[in-house]
């Protein structure tokens, strides 16, 4: 379906699109999505979803933007900004490392449906971010914080790096590991995973914190990009970082889906993405489009899955 | 016996969670009151009554969903397309009538729930997913084919601003002002009384009932779930087209990007009310509850001088509280559950 993707648009538009620019410009978008991407895959594998990605970021985004400008005096050199700017992507990750346990606590201990704990947190955590900046953005970060967002080494710009290093680093986890494995099989049946000993309030506490660490990191290569944040920024990503896991071929029940799968949807949906940049279609064309993908892809879904079911049945006799 | 029957009752009541909202609401109104005497007058509550009219009825959809056990999101797309569509057309062809508004309205809602009930009854996809889709495909038609342009009150038909205006018992206050119980109220108030009269007396009802429960049993005791599913869709989608009208009526202002991002804070209304977002359980007075408990929430943090900021964190804080309070409670006790669903 890539390839496909690819193909067509390389026909029609291959002035515009196949540019060294062009492909340098999509890569620099996949990684922030792609993280987002990949911690909505992992609330969705436990047979959850994770509503409050975005207000995740924006909050994490906040803490970092008020530790770079508030401490952050154009005089001091060297070392002391590093530490300013190591000290902000710390507090970034703690701080959706905190958001993802407010998450996992309420959907694991206190039992809430995650639908609904993740639509409450959603409105806590823009609630709390508006409250911080008074609905105002912040922006001027230090030029060597930049650098994460739009440096580039050996030409590859910077994010794509962390973020290829951190999806192998998820195959790993989710392949690898006791905690891995015991995701699938929380998602795919919570009382089989009861029974043969897992922990599954801890397993879904651990699975939401990692979403949210993985949030935290897409908040910080955000803002070192865009050079700003604003409570309310990306908030068209939901929509999109859901569309990716299905695109990708993530179960929304939970227990099924890899990373392989995932950043195929990611790249095929940033070719579109830059396809229709390039036609310069309205945003409001591209929210449709977004919308009749993800409903199209689930209805190929069903039937794929019922042809699949047939065809077992018809093995079977 | 009598006595312990009465206790028994006495206790039921106390369980229900709307005699704990009930509460929470009446404190926390004393408590306004205390700090701002005018939120209790009878004006500041008919204002109340008017202006949440459009969010109740939209609440009563969304109620309905969650008792099937599903969930929508694109009800608010759904309700701005109806209204923007329907301003449109009255432009368009000079038909300045109340009644032409609600049916086109209507109509718009009733098919774009049609294509939501398609999705979901017939392709079988999680209704989170199939809403979240439509929801971003509807606003986005709305926005290419329709346009983006607001239509300011002076475009406005007249019609509208009448409806508006109309009040059904006129009160006069001490200093001459008049002010009164608008229709909005009405319109909820049938609503609701409909809503529920068809859920409590009609098979369709008990079967909303049923889905919600348990799928498997319901299907298996000779409901048909995709029918009663695409009604219930259709039903939103024609209670979104009457609140599209009644949100113009009430502003006499058309945006095509209002009502948009309201999809949260109507959906903590009906969980607040005690609706199990799981399916099955949950009362229209509750839901009715909730919408008041939000709207007062709302209001009073004007009246008591916190800045707009605070919202979206008291609405988050809200149904995290209230969620978790339900949610505990149904987990520690399969018991507590039978009990609270009589």
């Amino acid at each position: 379906m890539m390839i496909g993707v690819f193909i067509v648009i390389s026909i029609f538009l291959p002035s515009k699109f196949l540019t060294i620019r062009n492909f340098q410009s999509i890569s620099s978008q996949i990684p922030e999505f792609g993280f987002l991407a990949i911690a909505m895959m992992l609330a969705m594998l436990t047979g959850g979803i994770d509503l409050s990605v975005i207000s995740t970021a924006n909050l994490a985004g906040i803490a970092a933007a008020l530790i770079l400008t508030k401490f952050s005096i154009p005089q001091v050199g060297g070392y002391e900004e590093i530490f300013i700017i190591i000290s902000a992507i710390a507090a970034a990750l703690t701080v959706s490392l905190i958001c993802g346990f407010i998450n996992g606590v309420l959907i694991a201990y206190v039992g809430v449906p995650a639908i609904l704990a993740t639509l409450g947190t959603m409105g806590l955590f823009s609630g709390i971010a508006i409250i911080v900046t008074k609905g105002y953005g912040i922006l001027g970060f230090p030029e060597k914080f930049l650098l994460i967002g739009s440096g580039t080494i050996f030409s590859m710009p910077v994010p794509m790096i962390i973020f290829i290093i951190c999806a192998l680093m998820m195959v790993l986890v989710l392949n690898k590991t006791s905690f891995g494995f015991n995701i699938y099989m929380l998602g795919s049946n919570p009382t089989v995973a009861r029974f043969s000993g897992i922990n599954n309030s801890r397993v879904l506490v651990r699975a939401y914190m990692l979403s949210s660490f993985y949030v935290g990191i897409a908040s910080i290569i955000m803002i070192s990009r865009v050079n700003s944040i604003r409570p309310g920024y990306g908030s068209a990503y939901l929509l999109q970082a859901i569309l990716v896991c299905v695109l990708g071929g993530v179960d929304p029940s939970g227990g099924y889906g890899n990373i392989s799968g995932l950043v195929m949807g990611i790249i095929t949906l940033q070719i579109l993405q830059s396809g229709f940049n390039i036609l310069s279609f309205s945003p409001f064309f591209k929210k449709v489009i977004w919308g009749l993908i993800l409903i199209l892809v689930m209805v190929i879904n069903f039937y794929s899955y019922k042809f699949s079911q047939k065809s077992k049945k018809l093995k079977i006799s | 016996m009598i006595g312990n029957n009465r206790n028994i009752q006495i206790r039921r009541i106390f369980r229900q969670n709307e005699s704990y909202l009930f509460l929470v609401v009446i404190a926390y109104s004393t408590l306004i009151t205390s700090l701002n005497p005018s939120f209790l007058s009878l004006e500041n509550l008919f204002d109340l009554g008017k202006s949440s009219a459009g969010m109740g009825i939209l609440a009563i959809g969304v109620f309905i969903v969650l008792l099937s056990g599903g969930i929508d999101i694109s009800f608010a797309a759904i309700a701005i397309s109806g209204q923007y569509i329907a301003a449109n057309v009255l432009i368009a062809t000079g038909i300045d009538n109340i009644f032409f508004a609600f049916l086109i309205s209507c109509s718009v809602g009733i098919a774009l729930g049609a294509i939501n009930g398609l999705l979901i009854s017939s392709f079988k996809i999680p209704t989170l997913i199939a809403t979240l889709g439509t929801l971003s495909v509807f606003h986005g038609a709305l926005l290419t084919i329709v346009g983006s342009k607001a239509i300011n009150s002076a475009q406005l038909p007249d019609c509208f601003k009448i409806f508006g205006a109309k009040d059904v018992l006129i009160l006069t206050k001490a200093n001459g002002i008049n002010y009164g119980l608008s229709i909005f109220t009405l319109i909820f108030i049938a609503v609701a009384l409909l809503t529920w009269f068809f859920l409590k007396h009609t098979m369709l009802g008990r079967g909303i009932y049923a889905i919600g429960g348990d799928m498997n049993a319901a299907e298996r005791s000779g409901f048909n779930i995709a029918k009663i599913q695409f009604f219930i869709y259709c039903y939103v989608g024609f209670l979104a087209g009457i609140a599209g009208v009644l949100h113009i009526s009430l502003i006499r202002y058309s945006n095509p990007t209002y009502i948009v991002g309201t999809e949260l804070s109507v959906i903590a209304a009906v969980v607040l009310g005690g609706t199990r977002i799981t399916g099955g359980s949950g009362t229209i007075i509750g839901t009715i509850m909730g919408v008041a408990m939000v709207t007062i929430l709302n209001n009073s943090l004007i009246l008591v001088g916190l800045s707009s900021y605070w919202q979206n964190f008291f609405v988050g804080l809200i149904i995290v509280i209230s969620v978790s309070f339900t949610s505990y409670q149904s987990k520690r006790g399969i018991g507590s559950i039978i009990l609270n669903r009589n």
